[in-house]
Formats: C-alpha cells, structure tokens, sequence
C-alpha cells in the first residue's frame, strides 16, 4: 500500500469557546485562545491505495480535491468557524478540527481509504487524526 | 538481534524532472479525456526523502552514516532522475510516471543497496502540496 498526502490551505476565525460553560469559565479554561482570533490553517489529508496497473495512480486526485473543497474549505474559508453548520457542536481546537473534518471527508471518499487528517494550526502545532481504530 | 536502540534518520534529497501521463494501451483521445493536462509533458522540482531505520551503533551513535546515505542516494538515484525525462526511463516502461510509481521506483532502486531490513520509507513530493509515502511491498 502507499499513502498520498495532499496539502490544502485555508484561513479562519475562531475563538475556544465550550457552550456549556460561563463565559467567565471559558476565559479561564482556555485564556487568550477565548478571544476571537484566526489562524492561516493548512489540512493535510492522507489516503491509502494501489497503483492501478494501468494507470499508476493510487487515488483520483481530482475526485479528493473536489471532496476536500465542497466538504470541508468551502465551508471554512474566510468564515468563522464557530458559524459553520457542519461544526456545530464542535470546540475548534486542532484536534476537534481533525476529528470533525475526518466525519465531513470519509463518507465522500472511497470506503476505507482515508488514513489520517492533520490540522497544522500554526507553524508550532499540529494535530492528527487517524479515524477510531488507531 | 541486537539490543541497540532502534531509530530513524531522514535526508532530503531534489531532482527536477519531466514526465507526461500516457497509457501506451489507449487511444489519444482516451488518454486526454482520462489524464487532461497531464499528458502533455512537463516537469516537476521532486523532493525526495528517505528514511532509514535501525540500531544506533554504540561506536558511532549512528543509525547511518549520512554521508554513505547521501552517496548511495545520490548515485542510485539523483544521478539517474535528475533533469532526466522519466517516461524514457526503462524504470518507466509501460508504468506510467505517477508520484507513486515514482515512489516504488526509488524504493526499489535502493533496496539492494540499503537493505530491505535498513530502508524505512521513500517520500516523494511532486510539489509542496502532494507526497506519496511507500514503505514497500509488505506495508
């Protein structure tokens, strides 16, 4: 098997924010992450194939493209993404952007391919998810 | 079996090269409606990194010598694809000149000279936005 990564860039709004807390408790569990702020995102996303015989491609490139644009940037770019519809509910750390993007991106991708989502916050941080076996 | 610990070490590596996308099997037209653009040749800067795995040597607190990798890469590999047209290569007869047929190429080129039991991964990147990892038939 071989793994492809693709690297896909988006910019953001979001604050760290869990609804079910005071506002003054979100400001003391996540501190200045409270405050409204954004972040030039990059999203690796990794699927595992075979190079067709013929072809040599392991994955439609283009058929991942599409899934990662309508999915996932579409929604997020240049947005806030505590507005987002398909974020709802989610706290927008690094990790829950993984975990979140993984659920919007497996069910548009061939069953079983996708191998691991990574959310590279900053140049300092960088989360990954590998779906829930892992 | 050695009781070193085990560990790995990556070098990075470049080569511009250029490649098309062309099925021999299929017709023109075929392999423009499946392939587009890419069946007009062009080229890529490729970075290449290689990973080996192994004991830290207690002598030398090494898993490789670099500069060996870099030589064994270097004439194996960078040598062979750098500013070279890989469609023309015998690597390339019949396989279409995919990151990942590119990735297997390399992998396949530096096994004998590394060791199946020392060469960890081959990571090709086409461009700063796409990578293959190959880790060999069994992975």
């Amino acid at each position: 098997m071989l793994e492809l990564t693709r690297i896909y860039h988006f910019s953001a709004g979001h604050r760290l924010a869990n609804a079910a807390l005071s506002p003054e408790a979100n400001a003391a569990l996540y501190g200045p992450c409270h405050r409204p702020h954004g972040h030039n995102y990059y999203l690796e996303v990794t699927v595992a194939g075979r190079p067709d015989r013929l072809t040599g491609m392991a994955a439609d490139l283009g058929q991942l493209d599409r899934a990662v644009s309508e999915r996932v940037l579409d929604h997020v770019d240049h947005h806030t993404l505590e507005s987002v519809p398909a974020l709802a509910g989610v706290v927008t750390t690094g990790e829950g952007l993984a975990h979140a993007f993984w659920r919007l991106l497996a069910p548009a991708l061939p069953s079983g391919t996708l191998r691991r989502v990574t959310v590279v916050e900053t140049a300092k941080n960088r989360f990954e998810y590998r779906g829930e076996e892992s | 079996m050695t009781d070193e610990p085990r560990a790995s070490s990556t070098r990075r590596f470049a080569f511009s090269a250029a490649h098309r996308y062309w099925v021999d099997e299929w017709p023109r037209g075929e392999n423009e409606r499946f392939f587009g653009r890419l069946t007009v040749p062009h080229g890529h800067n490729y970075t290449l990194d290689v990973t080996v795995r192994g004991p830290i040597d207690p002598q030398t607190g090494m898993v490789i010598d670099l500069a060996e990798l870099k030589r064994i890469v270097g004439e194996t590999v960078v040598d062979r694809f750098d500013h070279a047209d890989l469609n023309a290569d015998a690597l390339f007869r019949g396989r279409v000149p995919t990151t990942e047929n590119i990735a297997i190429a390399v992998w396949d080129l530096l096994v004998p000279k590394l060791g199946a039991d020392r060469l960890w991964q081959v990571r090709v990147w086409e461009d700063p936005t796409l990578f293959v990892d190959y880790r060999g038939p069994d992975a």
